[in-house]
This record gives structure tokens, sequence and C-alpha cells, in this order.
């Protein structure tokens, strides 16, 4: 079998050769790649690596499109039996239609002489000749723009929405060249063009917008990959279009996981696009459950929007049993019964397995939707939670028009808060205070939950005030909080959510930052519950 | 001290008046020059004096005259810019004159902030950011290569059109033949062709020829600075390995930069005998760490012999068609190809200077460089000299951890004592 990674690879040629000659679509990782070559290379390449070792692909095609490519080269270099790494010019024009045509013939000639087979060029002109066109569709669609993505998360996506979700991303839009009309009498002249010639990914110099114009679209999900740099450059340029556009980012094996599902159903419904599947029922009473990383949380209302009751219990191991306690408790609150409730709506990370929910709806949704109930006027929603921080952007009718989300690491969170807690040995209320004398300006160089204890830990070494630590800390999650601020862009009203919200340092810091006030409601971890005990009761 | 830091501080808040901070920063490299040519450092050599004062200017030049200048990246064939009185500011250099003025995190947060990958290489973070704050000045064009790294293309693209500047890659192959050769030198006739636009000014070839010239005449001084470094060693300073990127790459043709290997190559051959271990650095220097900073300065414990991206092509170009020559110099640059190729420049390099160890500092978002380590490693065990990998940002402060490097230094320097 021979593998390849790119689409400008030339997959027909191989396809001569070989019928099964197989584009590498990585699925399983394992720690081979990190022995092999440094972390921080592109998560993509590492996954490759591992796919080919694993699996025994012995035979590889690689383009040098791009330096993580280049040095899986030469990490594979010597472990297989074959392996042709094929130049790929950057520009398009004559010059380089022929240097990849040369290369291409380069690479028949490599295989011939490794395998002793004969390039049968009637079967490659029958190959392109047979070539099935694809055009893309008129209707109004959710492109998929950005790096690669498996397509079974296309597939994914396409089952969460109810109109059409287009796979644009980089690997994708092979799909749709031109190969029938052999314009030149060399076949293989005729396919280097057409290949340099399709629509242009990120490493080439040509320019991709042309391509938008012939969509309709609805809205933009913008994949990156960790450690590929290339198509942030993209999406910082397109995030300023009119186009609502969703970035995410993954480790290209990970594209799956829950966290990319919270962003993708949040986006959907913020483009009113979610298929959703939800059950009204006859009853005076709605429940929304929050049921987050730190705390389970429940909001019951009645059918005038009223606040009937809540509760806030820690989530445990079990995030079903916290959400059971939860409830029973904010019905005791109530004085109400299970059947009472008309409609229960859950969110946060656990909103999936909540048995006693009738639909679930994401956090982004629903912090938008508690945040305007209690006042028309915020913009912006600033959610620092225990896990995750989130800055979202409201229109003036409390639709979510935008978002963002930290990394899936901790940095800037309530647990970064937590660890530096337990390391500075003082109670969680004691780093909420609003530091004011300024003492020494220390300065928490590290985000890191676990660089940034180490760091703590020598400065306790040094004898620094624990007061000038703490405050070093919140300025620190502040100035983490802004920098996602900053990628949404500042609109007051503001209103901060979560746990942390309750940390009057972190507030004041951000205050400081953005010269502005923030609205903290009296009770900041409900926000989201009542957002989704709004959306039971079918606002 | 406290006056540079004071100055810093004001410079990091008046980013958002983006024409005071401009003239801030100008102000500061003005200085600076002045400061060096007058009061440079007596406890550095004449030569890397020289070196330091002559930097301080190529930044002036183009920071100072924006309408003369274009943007350019480290491997820019910046001699057709030299034949016609450009001056190039080199995205590199730029961004480390920031981390010098200790404005790197805020224009690093600005780039992210902007929605640029937090895994790019910050570099080129920092010069984005400053784009973004609008502090940069704007020049007349903007030149890069798809050599030696991922990063430059889309960056020059960004910036390129949100200063509304006219902008050119040059796509070098990696594979060497006529069709490359040609394909490459067709490119550098149409940059001439862009500049004599954008500078409403005729190209002179003949001084091209003049500017080759002097840039052999550089190489073969840097070639016999080389065969000396196995036995004497001019005690340096990381900035100074630094700046040598000026003098080895951008500003390479310039008679000051000829001037400073002439001065460069009589202070090794009057300069001591080595008796410290002598380190090697691939890819760049930690110029702002201070666990390097105490072993390496000024040879106080261990001596920089130098490192690799400052000898990436010491050869002759072609002087009867300077624009072929220059093709070939740029396809044949040692970056520009596989390890093999890399690897088997850099030892012969290693063979020269003959280092007790050598070190790899694995500079953030550098997947070029850091996707070799582990490559380095093994041929670096066959030849039996002590490698280290360390892994860290030389430019955003905030991305090293001072203690755990300084553990891995001090480690490697102890095996390289007990040898």
């Amino acid at each position: 079998m021979i593998g390849y990674v790119c689409k400008y690879a030339p997959a027909k040629v191989l396809e001569v050769f070989d019928k099964d000659a197989v584009r590498i679509d990585p699925k399983i990782r394992t720690d081979t790649a990190e022995s092999l070559v440094h972390p921080n290379m592109c998560s993509f390449m590492k996954a490759v690596l591992e796919e080919v070792l694993e699996n025994n692909i012995d035979e590889l095609v690689l383009t040098n499109c791009c330096d993580s490519m280049r040095r899986l080269y030469d990490v594979l270099k010597g472990k297989l039996q074959f392996l042709y790494m094929l130049d790929l010019p950057v520009k398009v024009n004559n010059t380089s239609n022929k240097i990849f045509y040369d290369e291409i013939c380069s690479l028949i000639s490599a295989y011939e002489r490794y395998s002793g087979k004969e390039f049968d060029m009637d079967k490659f002109t029958e190959l392109l000749k047979n070539h099935k066109e694809k055009s893309l569709p008129d209707a109004e669609l959710i492109a998929v723009f950005g790096a690669r993505l498996r397509p079974d998360v296309i597939d994914n996506i396409q089952k969460r929405s109810n109109i059409k979700v287009q796979n644009l991303t980089c690997t994708a839009t092979d799909k749709y060249i031109k190969l029938k009309n052999l314009e030149d009498q060399d076949p293989i002249l005729h396919y280097a063009k057409t290949l340099l010639n399709s629509f242009p990914c990120m490493r080439m110099a040509e320019e991709r917008p042309e391509f938008l114009k012939d969509i309709k679209i609805k809205g933009i999900i913008y994949n990156t990959i960790k450690f590929c740099d290339f198509y942030s450059y993209e999406y910082a340029a397109l995030k300023n279009l009119d186009v609502p556009t969703l970035k995410i980012e993954t480790d290209y094996t990970d594209t799956d996981s829950g966290q990319i599902k919270t962003r993708v159903d949040a986006f959907l419904e913020s483009l009113g696009s979610r298929r959703i599947t939800g059950v009204n029922k006859e009853g005076k009473y709605f429940a929304g459950v929050d049921s987050g990383s730190t705390s389970t949380n429940i909001v019951i209302l009645d059918n005038n929007k009223n606040i009937v009751s809540y509760s806030i219990v820690p989530t445990g191991a079990m995030a079903i049993d916290s959400a059971k306690k939860a409830y029973e408790i904010a019905l005791k609150r109530a004085g109400l019964e299970k059947e009472d409730i008309a409609n229960v709506v859950s969110t946060g990370y656990g909103r999936v397995g909540i048995p006693f929910a009738d639909k679930q709806v994401t956090e982004i949704t629903c912090h938008g939707k508690g945040a305007f109930y209690f006042d028309k006027d915020i913009r912006t929603i600033i959610d620092i939670g225990g896990q995750d921080s989130k800055v979202i952007r409201l229109d003036n009718e409390g639709n979510v028009v935008d978002f963002v989300m930290n990394d899936k690491c901790s940095a800037g969170t309530g647990k970064f808060l937590e660890v530096m807690a337990r390391t500075l040995e003082v109670p969680i209320d004691e780093m909420a205070e609003v530091i004011t004398d300024s003492g020494e300006n220390i300065k928490i160089t590290s985000m890191c939950t676990v660089f940034a204890e180490s760091e703590v830990i020598s400065l306790i070494a040094q004898n620094k005030d624990k007061k000038d630590i703490i405050h070093a800390l919140n300025k620190a999650v502040a100035s983490k909080g802004v920098v996602l601020l900053d990628r949404v862009g500042r609109k007051g009203k503001y209103m901060m959510t979560g746990g942390v919200a309750k940390n009057k340092g972190v507030v004041s810091e951000i205050e400081n930052k953005i010269e502005d006030k923030i609205r903290i409601p009296t009770e900041p971890q409900i926000i989201g519950a009542l957002g989704a005990a709004i959306l039971a009761l079918g606002d | 001290m406290k006056a540079i830091e004071i100055y810093c501080n004001f410079i990091k808040k008046n980013l958002d008046n983006p024409s005071f901070a401009k003239k801030l920063i100008n102000l500061g490299i003005g200085v600076a020059e002045k400061y060096v040519s007058y009061f440079g450092d007596r406890k550095v050599l004449a030569s890397h004096r020289y070196l330091n004062e002559i930097c301080m200017k190529y930044m002036r030049e183009s920071l100072y005259n924006p309408e003369r200048s274009a943007w350019v990246n480290i491997f820019t064939p910046t001699e057709i810019f030299h034949a016609m009185g450009v001056f190039p500011l080199f995205i590199e250099a730029y961004s480390s004159f920031m981390s010098g003025f200790f404005i790197e995190d805020v224009l690093i947060d600005k780039a992210e902030a902007a929605g640029i990958s937090n895994t790019l290489c910050s570099f080129h973070k920092a010069f984005i950011g400053a784009g973004e704050y609008g502090i940069l000045q704007k020049p007349k064009m903007a030149v890069t290569t798809s050599i030696i790294c991922d990063a430059n293309l889309n960056t020059f693209r960004y910036l390129a059109k949100k200063y509304d500047i006219p902008f050119y890659i040059i796509d070098v192959p990696s594979k060497s033949s006529e069709n490359a050769v040609e394909y490459v030198k067709d490119q550098l006739v149409e940059i001439i062709q862009m500049s004599e636009d954008v500078f409403s000014q005729k190209f002179d070839i003949d001084k091209l020829g003049e500017i080759v010239k002097i840039e052999n005449k550089t190489n073969e001084y840097r070639r016999k600075y080389l065969s000396y470094l196995s036995t004497k060693v001019c005690h340096s300073i990381m900035s100074f390995e630094m700046f040598m990127l000026f003098t080895s790459h951008v500003f390479m043709g310039r008679p000051e930069t000829l001037k400073y290997y002439q001065k460069l190559l009589q202070d090794i051959k009057n300069a001591p005998e080595r008796s410290k271990k002598g380190i090697f650095f691939i890819h760049l220097v930690p110029m702002w760490e201070p666990s390097f900073q105490q072993y390496f300065n000024l040879g106080e414990n261990y001596d920089i012999l130098g490192s690799d991206l400052n000898y990436d092509f010491i050869g002759k170009i072609d002087t009867s068609d300077p624009l072929k020559g220059i093709a070939e110099k740029l396809i044949g640059t040692t970056y520009n190809g596989d390890f093999a190729k890399i690897s088997s420049h850099i030892t012969k390099i290693i063979d020269i200077v003959k280092p007790d160890g050598i070190i790899q500092f694995c500079h953030w978002g550098c997947k070029q460089s850091i996707g070799t380590a582990n490559l380095y490693k093994n041929i670096l065990k066959e030849k039996g000299i002590p490698f280290l990998i360390v892994d860290g940002d030389i430019m955003d402060k905030r991305n090293n951890q001072e203690g755990q490097i300084n553990t891995r230094l001090e480690a490697f320097l102890e095996i390289l004592e007990s040898r």
C-alpha cells in the first residue's frame, strides 16, 4: 500500500502503481512520536508518524508542504522501504508547473526502480478521464474551513446542523479539481498543472478568498491544528468579515471531544441552525441544570420567569449523582415535586448525561440568556469557571453573536487559583481579596498551572509577602481573561459569571485593565442554570 | 539600568498612541547607537564593539527612513536592496529589539488577541503584534522567501495587506536543477522591476556586481575566522552572536560588514588560545536567559564558539552573472532541503570549530529547527560530542522557566567538566 498525506500528492499516479494508494488519515495516538520527535511539532505530523509506524505502512509519498512534513521525512528516512519527498512549488506559473511536472516524473522513475513495475500511461489517462468531477452545492451552507478535519467529524457536525455542512478544509477541496479535459498532449503535465492550480492551501502564494465568492455561507467553522500555524492567519483576517465564524483548535485526533462539541453546538445555536429534538410538556415550573466541572447548579422558574429556587452543590466524581442531589435540594427549597416541573434543560460539560433533562443546550447560549435576564444592557459576558473560561458577545436582543473559549488547559481558571491557594496554604477566600496597598510588584510569568506552581514555590522560598504573590496571581488570571476578551473585542456593558466572578481581586484587576466596570450578579455561579431554565420555559 | 527600565515602561504605556510609541522606539535606538559608538563596552573586543555599532546603525537607517525601506526576512536576497541604497528591516531583528525594550510580552498578547496562533514562533508574533498596535513604520514594500520556515509567507502576506504595501514572495525550490535556478532568477528580476517601480529608481546591475564582490571578500574573511576557532577564541557576549545574523545574512555585501569581519579576523589572530570548554550552538542563542548569560558572556566560565545559523552559507557567488549566483546561493543554503543536507554542512563546520559541547535551544514554535533535535542527537552521539537540548523561547521571556533551564544547563556543564 502506498500512503500519501497531502492533497497536492499525485494520487492518480500512485493509483496506477497500486490501486490501494491511500491518503493517510491518522486515528491513533500513542506516545511513539514523542520519543522520535520534539513534542512541540505539529500534532498532525506526529499522528501520521505513529500511524505509519504502527500500521507498518512501508511506502510513503510526502510533499514538502510545511516544516513539520519536511522533518517527518527526515525522521522516517531509512525506516521505510520507499519514501519520497515531492518538491512542491509555492507559486503557480509556467516554470513552477514545469518544476512540479519534473518532480512527478522523478517520483514515477523512483517508484519504477524500486518496484520493478513500469508506469502504464494508458491506465493513467483512463483514470484522469474517469475522474468524477464534483461541484459545490448552491444552497446556503455552513462552511468548515482551515486545517484538515477527519470526515467522521464533519459527519458529526452535519448531524447536529439543520443545514448543509460543507467540508472545505485543506485536504477536502481536492474533490473539486477538474481533470477530464486533457488540454495538454502530456497527461502528466496536465495533471501537474491541475494539481498546482487547485484551490490553494495556506502554504501557497496564491490568494484564497476568491473561492468564497461562489458559495452562500451562513457561518464558518474554522479549524486549526495545534502547532500548525498556517491557518490562524486566515482566521485572524476572516473574523473581521461579516460572516459569523467559530474557531476550533484540535490536535487532529481529538476532534470529536466534548469541548469541540460544545463550541460547535453553541455556534449552531447562535446561527439558529442547530437541530434540536426536545419535547415541551404541560406544567407550571421549569428547571435548568448546569453540570459544570466544579459545581452543579440548578435554577427553577415559574411560568412568569420568576426564580423560585436554586441550588449549588460541588460536582463529585459522579456528575449524575451531583445533579440528582442538586435537583432534590432545589425542589425542596421551592416546595415542589418532580411532577411539577414541565421541562428541564441541561447545560455544562455534563449536560449529556443528565437523565431527567428533556434537552441539552450549551452553556454559551445559556449564559447569554441568563445574563440578559438580569440586565438587558449586557453585551459582553466574561465567564471564568472551574476549568474553562469564555467570553460571550450578545446583541441587543440577548442573542449570542460571537464567543471564544480558552485552550483545554486550566490556565487562568478557577482550578488555577485553587491550586495556587493550596500551594500558598491560604483559604481560597483569602485569594479573593482586593489588594490595593502596593507592596512589591511581583510578576508570575508562567500561566501554565504546573509551571506557575513551581514559580510560586520559589517565591515562597524567597520569603516574598504572600499578599504580593496573591496580587500577582490575580493579575495573571486577569491578563489571561483580557486576552480572551480582546479576541472578541471590548464592548460594554460587562458581566462576569462563573465561580471566579466571586474573586473580587481578579474582578478589580480586570476592571483596571479594561478601564470599565463589570456587573457581578448576586450569585454568579447560577447564570448558566438560569439560562437553561429560561430555555426550558420556551423563550 | 533603572533609566532604561523606566524608558521601556514608558514605551509600553504608550502603545495605544502608536505615533508617539514609534518616536520613542526610534529615539531609543538612535540614542543606543550614539551610546555604543562613543562609550562602547571596553570589556569587549574592538570588532564586537564595531558590530554593536553597525547593527544599531542598520536598524536606525530603516526605522528613520521608512520611505526608503523594505521589510525582509533573514534569507531575503538583500543584495538587490543594497545595490539600490534601500534599507532593509528584517523582522527577526525588529522583534529582538522589542524584546530588548521589554515590550515583547504585550506585542505577543496583541497578536494572539487578533487570532494568531499561540504556537507560532514568537519572533513572528511580536512583529505581528507591533503591526496590530500600528507601531511599525510603513515601508515601501515587503519581500520574503519560502525558506527556511513556514511563518514567512503568511506573516508578510498578513501585514502587507494590513499596511497596504506591495509584497513579494520568493519561492525557492528545495531541490537544485537548471529549472530551479531559472525559476528563482526570474523572481529576482521581478523583484528588481517591482523595486524600480516602488522606489522610482533605475536598478544598476554593475552596482549589484560590486555588492556581490564585497560579499565574496567578506566570506573569505569568515572562512579564515572559522579556521582559527579550533585553537583560539574571541570572548563574546551572547547578544553579539545574535547580532552576527545582521552581518552573516541581511547586511552581507555592505562595506561596514566587510570591515567588521576584517576586524574580527584581526582580533582572533591576537586572541588567546582556547583554555575553557567551548560551546557551539545549533540554531539560536538564548541571549536573554540569565543562566546562559552567567556562564557564557565574556567567556567568564565557558566560551561561545558560534552558532550554525551564522555559517549556513560561506561560499562564493558567481560574479559573472550575479542574479544567477544569488539564485544558486538561495537554493544551496544549508537549511533549504532535508536533514542530510543540513547535517552534512553543519558537521563540516563542527569539524572545523571542534567544540567541546553543542547546545540546541529549541525555540518555541520553530518547527523547522526543533524537528531536527533528535536527529542531531543521533549524529552527535556518533561523533562523541556531548549535546544538550533545552526548550525555551528566545524572545518571550515568559515562556522560560529559569530554574528548569538552569538545572539542565548546569548538569550538562558538569558532564563537560568531567570529560
